[in-house]
């Protein structure tokens, strides 16, 4: 019985679509999340009639074949980069893109990790660090007796120091883009890291051609969409019930096959 | 009284493949693209010892195809740039190594040289001369109703929707993707529509009708045990002749 496998690929497809939903759902508030989708392809089709073949020695041909399908497969988990919403914190540290592009972040292991969780701070160095503590790059040291800190839209970070009134320029924040931003690899903390298939990072100065701007005082949220995920829980849970109807419905069908003697 | 027992084998045959099938569709129906199919029975005449007139009283249960309803799915809403819609007829062209399928999907993304692909990696084909798309990924991508992608303002490619003569010569391949038979004699090489109807930010969903497999499914599952039930009962016969024959008085 192919029926019973082919509906149990449709439950295993169901429970990982509730399992992306409970991720989405569950990160709604985490700063820079974007959501994630399940997205389902049909399995390999079984030939039980070929199509083409001939039917008969005068050479008429079987119109359409038999195919009957195995089931369902995960083609991928997609993950969905439109742009958050940006909420007012007043921290001068809290910046957010709006466009593209990903802050650089200096990891401990050598690599450079990418986000868009703008949540930033100062290390005791005077260093603008993530909230794990790891170095935003180009790595920028504010001054200690710095007053007052203005990081524009083009990501110039100046600092207004004790005794002087204008203010000095610190740094410059470059941001990253990627030809395919859903081919990041996500590694948690609101971290990706680039592969293959998002091509190698392109940096630039906000503001430029392809490039977001960065909003100080701002925070970028999730972009999860409660009614959305809510709406296809509800879809994936009557989806995973009908397929384990089938099972049952198959199981009854084999009962009355073994019950013959 | 054997042919009995090979009728009912025969339509229990055909009532497991019904089961696959149905099985198949509810485990689809929430697969982007994906048409719902059901088997199609014929009846197949028990071949005869003796020529006699009229055609033969015995008939079996035979499968004889797929038929696939193409009728269209629901568009659902998703607001990403890259998910394509038909509404109406024609299917997306892709190329995977050199041959050519064609999809109801239209989930597509950019890969890592920015050209556009579906979901298992082939390149998306253009309405004229069948080539793959080259997007800048930086800027805002529109795709309007006929199939033009538009980036600042100019218009980069078309995207090729294809109108199939024939789509009983579609053949599935997974990956929600079709294969053409242009082995057979009357095939026809498909054209690019000239007025397609593509909706940007939408995804077609599945045309799986939940009621109507849960109540197929039902219907197959009991025409199954009544078979077996009635193989039962002429077992049951036969038994009961043999006893009964083979009494000694």
């Amino acid at each position: 019985m192919r029926s019973l496998t082919t509906a149990a690929s449709g439950m295993q497809a169901q429970q990982l679509n509730v399992e992306v939903i409970s991720n989405n759902l569950a990160n709604m508030n985490t700063t820079g999340f974007k959501r994630q989708r399940a997205e389902f392809q049909d399995l390999l089709y079984q030939n039980v009639q070929q199509m083409g073949v001939n039917s008969s020695d005068t050479g008429t041909i079987v119109p359409t074949g038999a195919q009957v399908g195995l089931g369902v497969d995960t083609g991928s988990i997609y993950r969905i980069t439109e742009q958050g919403g940006l909420a007012a914190t007043d921290n001068p540290y809290d910046l957010a893109i709006a466009g593209n592009g990903f802050f650089q972040v200096q990891l401990p292991s050598g690599d450079t990790g990418y986000t868009r969780a703008g949540a930033f701070a100062v290390s005791g160095t005077g260093q603008i660090v993530t909230a794990d503590g790891y170095t935003v790059s180009p790595g920028i040291t504010v001054p200690q007796n710095a007053r007052d800190i203005t990081i524009s839209e083009q990501g110039q970070v100046s600092a207004t120091v004790d005794g002087s009134t204008a203010a000095t320029i610190v740094g410059q924040l470059e941001l990253a883009t990627f030809f395919n931003e859903a081919g990041l690899e996500a590694v948690g903390g609101n971290m990706y890291l680039e592969t293959a298939a998002s091509g190698a990072a392109t940096t630039g100065t906000g503001g430029s051609p392809g490039f977001g701007d960065i909003r100080q005082g701002f925070v970028e949220t999730s972009n999860v969409n409660a009614v959305t995920e809510i709406t296809a829980l509800i879809a994936a849970q009557r989806a995973y019930e009908m397929n384990a109807r089938v099972i049952t419905a198959s199981d009854e069908m084999l009962a009355a096959s073994s019950n013959l003697r | 009284m054997d042919n009995t027992i090979m009728i009912g084998l025969s339509r229990q045959i055909s009532l497991r493949r019904s089961m696959d099938v149905v099985a198949n569709n509810i485990a689809n129906a929430n697969t982007a693209g994906f048409k719902v199919e059901s088997v199609l029975l014929e009846s197949a005449p028990a071949p005869v010892a003796q020529q006699v007139d009229g055609p033969s009283e015995l008939q079996f249960v035979n499968m004889w195809g797929m038929g696939r309803d193409f009728s269209q799915g629901q568009l659902e809403y998703s607001g990403r740039p890259l998910d394509l819609a038909i509404d109406g007829d024609g299917f997306f062209a892709t190329q995977m190594n050199g041959q050519e399928q064609y999809t109801r999907d239209g989930r597509f993304r950019l890969d890592s040289l920015g050209q556009l692909v579906t979901g298992n990696g082939s390149a998306v084909l253009s309405a004229g001369g069948r080539q793959p798309i080259i997007l800048d990924p930086s800027a805002d991508i529109t795709i309007q109703d006929g199939g033009s992608v538009m980036q600042n303002g100019e218009e980069i490619a078309r995207i090729g929707v294809f109108e199939i003569a024939n789509m009983s010569q579609l053949s599935k391949s997974g990956d929600g993707q079709y294969v053409l038979d242009t082995s057979a004699p009357d095939a026809i090489e498909p054209q690019a529509m000239l007025n397609p109807a593509i909706q940007q930010g939408y995804v077609e969903a599945s045309n799986v009708q939940s009621i109507r497999e849960m109540t197929h499914m039902m219907s197959v599952m009991r025409s199954y045990q009544s078979v077996a039930k009635f193989i039962n009962q002429v077992e049951d016969l036969n038994k009961r002749s043999i006893e009964r024959l083979g009494r000694v008085s």
